[in-house]
């Protein structure tokens, strides 16, 4: 037992506790993060866990509406659509293909970016500049319109359609990743690593890099919602992922034939994108309010 | 001030000869012919193909086709389209326009009800109504713009019969085509009955306006929030309280002004989003724009209409987003580059 205690609580917690100890305390957030767990599990094992294989069209049950409506069946929980197939299993084989190819997508596009991010920041001069602020107004071109020109150069696909947005989402994190190690390099123990003989490289992995994952979890969840989003979309234009496939965009856009006789097939899967997205949205949200509190305290 | 001027039109200037390239190295990538895809002409014979060839300069190096092909592009002369003949000019002329409007409204409505909504949550920040429209915006951010487009033509097209499902105006009125806008259109035509029109027009209009306008003005809601909040904390908002101003003294002379200017560079980011979602929209309520155009030239496979529409588009985003961030700079010159922050 030291004479003195030089701090006064009891345990002093690192930055990631204490940040875990302020996203908790919000409930809303917390709820946020129990859904996108099950989301994620639901895409891990949904092959496992769904009921009945997906692409499978039964034509004794076409159209059954889902089981808390009078005449529907526990058989099928959200019904059937025109092909007789079960809604929750192609909705749970759909959250597999949607929320796990933007997962990766996005895993891609902050790999690239953090890269190329890295390497703009810390160089400088005109050259660099210029190649800046052309690749910011670049940034402004839609998602979905390097999405028509991908399709069109390399035909439709989910694949196709990820490389779009994968494209489309890559200046961001150059954005961020460039103005993080600009200002990050202009630090005092940056330069006290400098002076200590550092390379960039090391520089880059032992000091920039573990402060610079925070603003990533940040961007990525930011980036993740987008990818959802953007991804469904291409589906349900028909310009992604094509129609056997069990991707969330292209079960509403199938449903959408039979929207009037059985609005539940249009219904379930937009709240699936929905769900999804408010779910990545809080847990975004939470963990930046906890990053402002930590840091603000 | 002539310095930032410059710089900012060599930025403009550099980007559109990217975006030029781009455009001019699809006519390469695209499957199918190069000629056909750069003209939009099928060449019947070799005499005519010659022709061609000649007029754009096919049979020059790379650096010679691209010099030239921006100069057709400068003089109006965009190719034609595969699909209708017609020439893509006058096609985009009249389907940006329509984008535009749409996306303008939609922009208009979410700066008048976010803005405000947003100051009055930011101000009573941490309580019960800043509670309640935080989450409310932070729903209506999440919502996918098609499926929310698909629910709205559900309920208020199909059951409810309020509003019309399809188009810009009625079929009835004959809106003679001047400016591409359809309410300016409406105004300047002479034989109809423009108050009439005009109604029909706006129901046309409010379904598609709203489903783009919910997802901006959430997202218009929560930078202004948070700005609001940051404004609050700073140290002059102490010594104006401290001085005895009013609240209300306080909130137009200190809080607004310094909270909005912030917002100003994030509505930059916001135009893309905008853009996208009004084109995803214009295909649900085949609304005559240059979304539902390109989607249905890639359908298609109209080639030489997505070279151009692709150039058009980007061209109106980057002009926009460039123009926005010159304004911002000079209102605003502490601001050394443009920031983008998160919603």
């Amino acid at each position: 037992m030291p004479q003195y205690s030089l701090y006064q609580e009891e345990s002093q917690p690192s930055p990631w506790q204490r940040t875990w100890e302020e996203f908790r305390a919000s409930h809303i957030a917390f709820t946020g993060l129990i859904i996108l767990t099950l989301f994620f599990f639901i895409a891990l094992f949904a092959p496992i866990v769904a009921p009945y294989d997906p692409l499978q069209q039964n034509i004794d049950v076409l159209l059954v509406p889902p089981s808390w409506e009078s005449n529907g069946t526990i058989t099928h929980l959200f019904g059937t659509d025109a092909l007789g197939r079960d809604v929750f299993s192609r909705i749970m084989v759909g959250c597999r293909v949607t929320f796990g190819s933007s997962i990766l997508l996005v895993l891609i596009a902050m790999l690239v970016g953090v890269t190329v991010g890295t390497i703009a920041g810390m160089t400088s001069g005109v050259r660099s500049s210029v190649i800046n602020h052309t690749l910011d107004a670049l940034m402004a071109i839609p998602t979905l319109l390097i999405a028509i020109i991908i399709v069109a150069i390399l035909g439709t696909g989910l694949v196709n359609s990820m490389w779009a947005i994968t494209l489309a989402l890559i200046p961001q994190f150059i954005h961020h990743t460039r103005a993080f190690v600009r200002s990050e390099m202009k630090k005092e123990y940056i330069l006290a690593s400098r002076l200590d003989g550092a390379t960039s490289k090391q520089l880059f992995f032992h000091s920039i890099l573990p402060n610079m994952i925070e603003m990533l979890v940040v961007q990525g969840s930011l980036a993740l919602s987008i990818a959802v989003i953007d991804i469904s979309a291409l589906g349900f234009l028909n310009l992604g992922a094509q129609p056997p496939l069990p991707e969330l965009g292209v079960i509403l856009a199938d449903g959408l034939d039979v929207a009037y006789i059985a609005p539940w097939n249009v219904a379930l899967p937009g709240l699936t994108i929905f769900l999804m997205v408010l779910a990545i949205n809080i847990v975004g949200d939470g963990l930046r309010s906890a990053l402002r509190k930590r840091l603000s305290h | 001030m002539i310095k930032i001027l410059i710089r900012y039109a060599i930025l403009f200037v550099t980007t559109l000869l990217v975006l030029a390239a781009l455009s001019f190295s699809l006519a390469y990538l695209f499957p199918g012919d190069v000629l056909v895809n750069l003209s939009g002409i099928t060449p019947h014979n070799a005499a005519q193909r010659a022709a061609l060839m000649r007029q754009y300069q096919l049979d020059e190096p790379y650096i010679f086709q691209f010099i030239h092909y921006v100069g057709e592009l400068l003089r109006g002369n965009w190719g034609y389209s595969f699909v209708s003949g017609l020439s893509l000019r006058e096609e985009i002329g009249i389907a940006m326009p329509a984008t535009i409007e749409l996306s303008a409204y939609a922009l208009l409505t979410a700066i008048l009800v976010g803005v405000p909504l947003g100051c009055f949550a930011g101000l009573r920040s941490y309580s019960k109504s800043d509670y309640i429209i935080n989450s409310a915006s932070m729903v209506s951010y999440s919502f996918p713009v098609f499926w929310l487009a698909l629910v709205f033509i559900l309920i208020f097209s199909l059951e409810m019969g309020v509003a019309p499902l399809s188009g810009r105006v009625s079929l009835l009125f004959d809106v003679p085509d001047k400016t591409g806008f359809i309410l300016l259109d409406i105004i300047l035509a002479k034989n109809i009955d423009s108050a009439l029109a005009l109604g029909d027009a706006l129901k046309h209009l409010i379904l598609p306006t709203i489903s783009i306008a919910l997802i901006s003005t959430a997202s218009m809601i929560r930078l202004t929030r948070r700005s609001v909040i940051d404004v609050l904390n700073s140290p002059y908002i102490a010594a104006a309280e401290s001085r005895g101003l009013s609240k209300s003294q306080i909130f137009f002379r200190h809080i607004l002004r310094n909270a909005l200017l912030p917002i100003l560079p994030l509505m930059a980011i916001q135009i893309t989003t905008l853009i996208t979602n009004a084109m995803i929209v214009e295909t649900l309520f085949s609304w005559p724009g240059i979304g539902n155009w390109l989607i249905q030239a890639i359908y298609q496979r109209d080639y030489p209409a997505l070279r151009v529409g692709m150039l058009a588009v980007a061209t109106v985003v980057v002009s926009f987003t460039i123009l926005i961030d010159l304004f911002n700079r000079f209102i605003d010159p502490s601001r050394e580059k443009y920031e983008r922050a998160t919603v």
